[in-house]
């Protein structure tokens, strides 16, 4: 039960099959996705290539500061990804979601790691950087939805929050409505997340975990840890940065700066 | 008696344009003063009115209200005693009452009691709307009906200083003539004090406002 059956670099190349399939489909039915198939295949190659003798290193050399160190980058290669799905030109965003991201993110991975599983040190790099990691990719796609829904509803229903304006409302009165929209339509991917597991799809982690050999009643306790884990921590980075972007579509007069 | 508004330098100029929209623009508003401001198209007579209730930030000057530099009012409190109307009315998908007594949900307006339904009723037929129950909805309401509704709401809230932008502008001329005469009645018989920015020709019936020209970055009064 606990033999791993390696893949050789022969079986791997034998999946890029799958890949042939969806460019087979993007060209039969001019879906103009091939290039995008393309870049994103060699992308997963090289990134997962790298992450797999980065995290070698890093196990092997159990440094506390070259931990934090990939941790920071995973979370600045978060921010760009959020960057660029979100496209806002206007309002100044990226340094207050990042900060909030970085300090929120850190929390997490620091909670599960050092007082959940008790790993010693709390920092332990085979514990801290895959919660670490579930959680930025997780909260990272809630972030970008919450984000482009607030600066589209704040655009697209300005008349309306101007109404609310002009009749005494604060900002957060006046805007209340889209923020609160913004921030579970970031969250409902999440919260669905929890309704499914188990039942329509098994996590990666678990399912990781299973392959790897461990206990499946051992590898549902983690994974138990991870869905909550992910719902808190999107919870409280959307509201967080929510709160300080939407204070930022707003001038000092309470004005909406967005155009 | 200080006047209620005074405008003094004011510039502005829309975000990205070289091109000033206002030039030392100078205006004084006492209390009880009905004005009419007319200009042409596009020479910024919605924005002057945005920028007394600062839904924009003005380029230079001073816009002081009852003596007080406008910035250092907090915005809030501002805008509950200065009412802006939108040429546009908006209304939230809501019944008629609840449009009405929006503002009372708003933190700046809590130590004010809302009206009851009756008196909602009263001040519906002074703004001939008779024929609109409070339990209906507002969306569903025509663009003259809306925009009557929506002078009363900003009324509802006792502003010193009524601020309507081309209140007018999308009514045929028989709901174009009701909206005259509430502005009237509004301005004589409650003494209330109005800036109306239109296109519209209007004829005074029982006083006649002060015409305003916005021309050339400037307000001139007109004989």
């Amino acid at each position: 039960m606990n033999r791993i059956i390696d893949i050789s670099l022969a079986q791997l190349f034998l999946a890029l099959l799958f890949i042939l399939i969806a460019q087979i489909s993007s060209f039969i039915y001019h879906l103009g996705l091939n290039r995008d198939i393309t870049i994103g295949t060699i992308r997963t190659f090289a990134q997962l290539f790298l992450m797999g003798y980065v995290l070698t290193f890093i196990l092997k050399s159990s440094n506390l500061w070259l931990v934090l160190l990939v941790f920071f980058v995973m979370v600045l290669s978060a921010m760009f990804i959020v960057k660029g799905r979100v496209r806002e030109k206007q309002i100044p965003y990226f340094i207050p979601t990042f900060l909030t991201m970085l300090i929120s993110y850190f929390a997490t991975a620091l909670f599960v790691s050092g007082v959940i599983v008790g790993t010693a040190p709390w920092w332990d790099p085979r514990y801290f950087l895959p919660a670490g990691g579930m959680v930025i990719g997780n909260s990272m796609s809630a972030l970008a939805i919450a984000l482009e829904r607030l600066f589209r509803d704040l655009r697209e229903q300005r008349e309306l929050v101007e109404m609310k304006l002009a009749l005494g409302a604060n900002y957060r009165e006046a805007s209340d409505e889209l923020f609160r929209k913004a921030v579970s339509a970031g969250m409902i991917p999440s919260i669905n997340a929890m309704m499914g597991v188990g039942l329509v799809f098994i996590p990666g982690m678990m399912s990781g975990q299973i392959l790897a050999g461990t206990d499946p009643l051992i590898a549902i306790r983690y994974q138990i840890v991870v869905m909550l884990m992910l719902v808190g921590s999107t919870a409280v980075t959307s509201v967080v940065v929510m709160l300080i972007v939407r204070r930022r579509c707003f001038g000092s007069g309470e004005e909406v700066l967005l155009r | 008696m200080n006047p209620l508004l005074e405008i003094r330098n004011l510039s502005f100029s829309y975000e990205g344009s070289k091109s000033l929209v206002f030039e030392a623009l100078d205006l004084s508003v006492r209390e009880g003063e009905f004005l009419l401001v007319k200009g042409p198209s596009g020479s910024g007579k919605s924005t002057l009115l945005r920028l007394i209730c600062r839904l924009n930030p003005p380029l230079g000057g001073t816009i002081l209200f009852q003596g007080s530099d406008i910035t250092a009012i907090a915005p809030a409190r501002l805008r509950r005693s200065l009412c802006y109307v939108a040429q546009i009315p908006q209304m939230i998908d809501a019944s008629v009452e609840e449009n009405l007594l929006l503002p009372f949900s708003f933190a700046a307006n809590s130590s004010k009691s809302p009206p009851s339904r009756e008196e909602l009723r009263a001040m519906l037929r002074k703004f001939y709307l008779e024929e609109v129950e409070p339990a209906q909805s507002a969306m569903k309401l025509s663009v003259g009906q809306k925009q009557r509704l929506a002078i009363m709401r900003a009324l509802l809230q006792d502003p010193l200083l009524l601020l309507l932008d081309e209140p007018t502008s999308a009514l045929d001329q028989e709901s174009a003539a009701m909206v005259f005469s509430i502005m009237e009645r509004l301005n004589i018989e409650e003494g209330k004090t109005l800036i109306t920015v239109t296109h519209a020709d209007y004829k005074p019936v029982k006083k006649r406002p002060l015409n305003y020209m916005l021309d050339n970055r400037r307000l001139n009064l007109l004989p």
